[in-house]
């Protein structure tokens, strides 16, 4: 559904992602980990279109992002790190403009819109201007947004961010049932991005830990668990390797020295 | 087409939902008003003078004596009206973070920047609209030429829209609307003394420069409108302008994500 062949992102010399290569089957929902600046949002906003790669490319539920961009950026509902909303606008007016410009047929738009203010539980306040709503409800209009057209890839960049514990919970709760095979709407395939590590355990099958630009691990939760290792230990290990690198190595070279 | 209508749409609700719309159109009409009463008056006392010279009264008329003031009076305010217009089209899907919303949507650039300039050049026409109320009164009570009139109106209309195709440029460019509303202006007045450059900088040194100078300048196009005169080259000359900044509207929009 998602396949990223050698994902590259490089400004001048500076190289922001490297290399990155995963395939995501329909219906999965995986965790995007690392630290912060490590690459996610920068891999995200390649995967949706929005910046092109420097190398390497995607496709998305089977359009290349290069040879068909229209039809791939069709195929997604993105939620960014700050939910793209017009203050000035009412949810209901908000998302039926999304639905237009997501190519949403007329004839479909209105329960289109109906189904996403459902499924995001906005309906109290789907006449309400949006500059008006406390943050928790703007991530979910945000959230709405993403699955307005009904698309069968999420990419989710950190939503549950700068939200209090009970709204963290609701959103969670949302994700969850948006992936929910027993819902009869398209089955979702979900990447999401968070340095949260109870949220990955809480909600996907999968993680791809990025660090420095560069996959890291890519393996299933279930494998990891049996590993008997728990996310935190694996995330410490695989984030701070290089900096342990870097000091055993100044330690050999020190210990030369002082041969 | 349907997503240029799309984006048109919602960029003209968001002016009316919010005060500056209707701010904007009754700071306009009450100027306009004022214009045209201090031109009205003005053209009392010079008919009175010209009484006593029967044979000049010949030459004085309602358009050239009245309209043609009124219009280019209006044509100053645009100046400063057009870029608190524009100011924000681009600059606040920035910092609204919905730039991302419209680059990840299955859109063309070309559908937003139309889209944005078709929703501007609307709300000119609904000024020059206002415009051609005032100069409607006069039908009633003289008769002023019409084709001259409808040329003046048209001279308004085609400069509004070259301001607007400007002022895109430099929201698309600049980060906050202050600085997006300052950049249109500097250029709109500089726009505006390039025939003065011409004469008194350049006319003598280079005289090929002057003529381009002169060319460039929308005063001069404007001026034949007003005097009645609809030739095709100063069509051209406002198409090319139109064409040309929404050009380098669609390559500063599209360089977000080449950075």
């Amino acid at each position: 559904m998602i396949e990223a062949r050698g994902l590259a992102k490089r400004y001048g010399d500076l190289v922001a992602v490297e290399g990155i290569d995963f395939s995501i089957e329909r219906g999965e929902v995986v965790g995007f980990l690392g630290p912060n600046g490590a690459g996610k949002t920068t891999t995200m906003r390649m995967l949706t279109g929005f910046l092109p790669p420097t190398d390497g490319t995607a496709v998305i539920a089977g359009h290349d992002i290069f040879a068909d961009p229209i039809a791939a950026r069709r195929a997604i509902g993105y939620l960014p790190e700050t939910p793209p909303l017009y203050p000035e606008m009412t949810v209901d007016s908000y998302l039926a403009y999304v639905a237009r410009i997501k190519d949403v047929p007329r004839r479909d738009r209105r329960a289109a819109v109906d189904r996403a203010i459902a499924r995001t539980a906005l309906g109290a306040v789907r006449r309400q201007v949006i500059g008006t709503l406390s943050k928790g409800f703007r991530q979910r209009v945000g959230l709405a947004q993403a699955i307005v057209h009904n698309p069968p890839v999420l990419i989710l960049d950190e939503p549950t961010a700068g939200l209090d514990p009970l709204q963290i919970r609701e959103i969670r709760a949302l994700i969850g049932e948006l992936t929910a095979p027993s819902q009869g709407d398209t089955q979702h395939t979900v990447i999401l991005s968070t340095h949260i590590l109870a949220e990955v355990d809480a909600i996907c099958q999968r993680v791809i830990l990025i660090n420095e630009g560069r996959k890291a691990l890519d393996a299933s939760l279930s494998e990891l668990r049996s590993r008997g290792r728990t996310l935190d230990q694996i995330f410490t290990e695989y984030t701070t390797r290089d900096a342990v690198g870097v000091a055993s190595g100044a330690r050999a070279a020190a210990a030369e020295g002082e041969a | 087409m349907k997503h240029v209508a799309s984006v048109a749409g919602r960029e003209l609700r968001s002016l009316f939902v919010s005060p500056v719309a209707y701010g904007v159109l009754s700071l306009f009409a009450v100027l306009a008003g004022i214009f045209f009463v201090l031109d009205l008056a003005w053209f009392e006392q010079v008919l009175f003078q010209y009484q006593q010279y029967p044979d000049q009264l010949d030459d004085f008329n309602l358009n050239d004596g009245l309209l043609r003031e009124f219009f280019s009076s209006l044509s100053v305010v645009f100046l400063f009206l057009i870029p608190g217009i524009t100011m924000g089209v681009y600059a606040a899907e920035k910092s609204n973070g919905t730039e991302e919303l419209l680059l990840t949507s299955p859109l063309t650039i070309w559908d937003i920047v139309l889209g944005k300039f078709v929703a501007g050049a609307i709300f000119i026409a609904a000024m020059v609209g206002i415009v051609g109320a005032f100069a409607g009164v006069l039908f009633f009570y003289g008769d002023p030429e019409l084709g001259k009139t409808l040329s003046g109106l048209l001279g308004l209309l085609l400069l509004g829209w070259t301001y607007v195709a400007i002022g895109g440029v430099a929201s698309a460019v600049a980060r906050s609307q202050i600085v997006a509303f300052l950049i249109t202006l500097v250029v709109l007045v500089t726009l505006l003394l390039l025939p003065g450059i011409a004469e008194f900088g350049v006319a003598g040194s280079a005289p090929a420069v002057a003529d381009t100078l002169r060319y460039l300048s929308v005063q001069l196009h404007f001026d034949s409108l007003l005097n009645g005169l609809v030739d095709s080259s100063d069509l051209a000359y406002y198409a090319m302008m139109i064409g040309s900044f929404l050009a380098i509207t669609k390559a500063a929009v599209e360089s977000v994500r080449w950075r």
